[in-house]
Order: C-alpha cells, then sequence, then structure tokens
C-alpha cells in the first residue's frame, strides 16, 4: 500500500537538456541508472553534435545507413512511416542531410522508459513513475493507485508560467515550439523557419507519436487542419489557441 | 446585460484531403433555473454559438455531450463537464483506440484552460510539457522547481 504520493524526483543531464524521472512510492535506484544509462547510450549512436555518432557519420557520407546500426536502421524506418503520414511535414531530411533528431527523442524515452521504468509499476512498491524529459513528458500510473498526473502546458509567451494543465495517468505529452530555442523548426517544403505556431502541444499513447505530430504541427501552421491522432492544443504567437481530438475540433467559448 | 453564451464546437477538420465537409455541433446552456445538467446537440452544418436565447452570464452546471463526430479512425464525443460555472473536465467519451492504453488516455485527454478551471492550478502540478529548453534553461524553469522540492 502506497501512502505517500508525493513523488520522488531523480535528475540526471542528458543530451544536452535535463531528463527528471518521478517515482510515487519506492524509487528504485538502479532501474533509474538503467534508464539514463539507455539515453547516453542512444545519445552516444545518434547525437548529431558528436562528429563519431552513427548519424553524424551517415551525414558525412562515412557510413552506408544500410551499414549502421539495427537501432538507427529501425529509426530511419520509422522516420520514412511517419514522413508518410505526416504528409512530408515531418521528415528526417530537414536540414538536406539524415538527422532523425526529431523522433529519436520520444523514441528513445519510450523505449529506455519501457523497459527500465514500467516494470516497477507493480502498485505494492511503485505506484507511479513519469518522465520529464526537457519538456516531453511520460507516465505511467498503476491501476490501482487513486493518483492522476497533473501536467502543465507551458505558457509559450510567458516564461515559467502554465497556460493549460492536462490531467493525465497513462500516456504521453510532447510541445514542440519556439519559446526556448527561437525559430529553430525547418517547414522542409520550404528550408525556411516555421512561424505563426508558438507552441503546439500533442497528448498521445506514445512519446514518439505525440512528439512526430506536435512538430508536425508547428510546421503545419496555426490554421492547418489538426493531427488526426491524438490530442492537441496550439498556441499562436498572436495568443490564439486551439484545441482537438483525433482531428476535431473542441472549441469552448464565449459567443457574444 | 451583454450576453454570454458558451457553445462546445465540434467542427471535422481532419486531412483536408480526406475530408471535404465540416460539420459544427454546439451545447449550450439550457435557460431554466434549477436545470442541473442538458444535453443538446446540433445538427451538421448548423450555425454556432448564436441560439439558445439564454440571458444567462455564466454556463449552467451539468455535464453537457457534444454529438458524435465520425473520423477517419472512428467516431468521437466530447463532454465536458460544469462546476459552478466553470469548466472542471472535458473528455471525451467516445474515441478511437488501437488498445487499453488509448482507452485510458482518451479519459483525461482535452487540455483544460487555466481560465476555464476553478482556481490557479500551478500548486498540483507534476510536471511541465514545453517546448524544449537547454540545461541551462532548466535551472530557472519551472520543472527545475518542482524537481528540487522532490529531490
Amino acid at each position: 500500500m502506497i501512502t505517500d504520493t508525493t513523488p520522488h524526483a531523480d535528475v540526471e543531464h542528458v543530451w544536452g537538456t535535463v531528463v527528471s524521472v518521478q517515482t510515487v512510492g519506492t524509487p528504485d535506484p538502479e532501474a533509474v541508472a538503467a534508464f539514463f544509462a539507455e539515453l547516453h547510450e542512444i545519445d552516444r549512436i545518434f547525437s548529431p553534435y558528436r562528429p563519431d555518432s552513427e548519424v553524424s557519420r551517415i551525414a558525412e557520407g562515412q557510413l552506408a545507413l544500410g551499414d549502421a546500426d539495427p537501432l538507427v536502421q529501425e529509426v530511419a524506418a520509422r522516420c520514412a512511416a511517419y514522413e508518410g503520414e505526416t504528409g512530408g511535414l515531418f521528415t528526417a531530411y530537414w536540414r538536406g542531410c539524415f538527422d532523425p533528431t526529431g523522433l529519436v527523442k520520444g523514441w528513445a524515452i519510450d523505449r529506455a522508459a519501457a523497459r527500465h521504468l514500467e516494470p516497477l509499476v507493480d502498485g505494492a512498491s511503485v505506484g507511479a513513475v513519469g518522465v520529464d524529459a526537457g519538456g516531453d513528458v511520460l507516465v505511467f500510473t498503476h491501476p490501482d493507485l487513486d493518483r492522476t498526473w497533473h501536467i502543465g502546458i507551458a505558457d509559450p509567451r510567458r516564461r515559467g508560467a502554465v497556460v493549460a494543465t492536462v490531467p493525465l495517468r497513462n500516456g504521453a505529452v510532447a510541445t514542440s515550439g519556439i519559446a526556448e530555442r527561437g525559430a529553430h523548426i525547418l517547414d522542409p517544403r520550404t528550408g525556411s523557419a516555421a512561424t505563426g505556431v508558438a507552441s503546439a502541444t500533442v497528448v498521445a499513447s506514445t512519446l514518439e507519436i505525440a512528439d512526430v505530430w506536435a512538430t508536425a504541427s508547428v510546421v503545419a501552421g496555426f490554421d492547418a487542419p489538426l493531427p488526426p491522432q491524438g490530442t492537441v492544443l496550439l498556441i499562436a504567437e498572436d495568443g490564439r489557441i486551439r484545441r482537438g481530438i483525433s482531428g476535431v475540433e473542441v472549441s469552448v467559448g464565449a459567443a457574444s | 446585460m451583454k450576453r454570454i453564451v458558451y457553445a462546445v464546437l465540434g467542427t471535422l477538420a481532419g486531412l483536408v484531403l480526406l475530408f471535404s465537409y465540416r460539420t459544427s455541433l454546439q451545447v449550450v446552456p439550457p435557460t431554466a433555473s434549477g436545470t442541473t445538467s442538458g444535453t443538446v446537440s446540433g445538427g451538421s452544418g448548423g450555425s454556432s454559438g448564436s441560439s439558445g436565447g439564454s440571458s444567462s452570464t455564466r454556463l449552467k452546471d451539468g455535464t453537457y455531450t457534444g454529438q458524435s463526430t465520425d473520423t477517419r479512425w472512428g467516431p468521437v464525443q466530447v463532454r465536458i463537464t460544469v462546476s459552478d460555472g466553470r469548466i472542471t473536465a472535458a473528455d471525451a467519451v467516445d474515441y478511437p483506440m488501437n488498445n487499453g492504453r488509448d482507452q485510458e488516455i482518451n479519459r483525461f485527454a482535452i487540455p483544460q484552460l487555466q481560465n476555464e478551471t476553478l482556481q490557479a492550478q500551478s500548486a498540483q502540478i507534476d510536471m511541465v510539457s514545453g517546448a524544449t529548453y537547454t540545461s541551462e534553461g532548466y535551472a530557472t524553469s519551472l520543472q527545475s522547481a518542482i524537481d528540487q522540492a522532490r529531490s
């Protein structure tokens, strides 16, 4: 029986950002360390900032995709599938050469969490585990635990403020936008920076799906059709807001 | 008195190439006092947010369920719960799903805006989703403050 449902947080610097793991119940330091170790290993293979990573060597033409680590080939195949699903809004070739960074973060968190954290959630010693990887959130909650995660969605126009919350027991929340690092998301259709959407948040079953569609939604623009998967919160640079679920717009507001 | 009508609109957006029609629905708060719940579904193609004739200045308490809307992946139906004039929950009661995990997610899927809810919720936030911050940006973030309180 878990009586104290205040999570314990473990924090690690990975991928140029910070990943925190929150445990409701008794933390398992070995499992959390194994989770972080897997993220570091993924970084060694996939980081475009490491000249010796497989992704950098592929981009430089020193390594053929077919000769790369099986994980790289798996990610490349997933990127290609999402490129089709999003009609080209998401692509691993957004900057000309192979750079699957937009997929790797969500994919790797999903994978490492499924291997090292989700199995801890037994309802006895651990009731729930949550991960926040630089603003991407993934949570697991045991059915017997009477506790819901409250995920704040950062206000892209007011640093430190929260614009909305999502109550979530199991699932992923990803947000893409220009608030933290400027207009860094390129529109693969034009090659120029995507503008108009200050942030796009997608709630989905996995972080990979959420992350891909959040990025695609920033690229698509504020007035574009909503993503067909998950639920979405779009915030325009001028403050307008759209919400949708599975491509269906939900608007709740005052009509004069 | 300025009339304020709250409406829940469900607009089939989806993929433009797949859906060539639009449908909308609205849920208008009941006008009679003492009504604690109401369910109103509008037909397709209806006008939005202007009917109802309510002179109420705020949303009536109750549960409002919108019309089911077909999508490529299956039907979507949205329900909002209003308490003390504010929206306390916005759920999808019907939602395309592939597995049990999808099913659990749908119950809590719609982000609730701060100004719709009864109180500021910052105090009970567990984690923050936002554009990826750098290691330096993390130091001054809300997530950092939460982590420090819980480490």
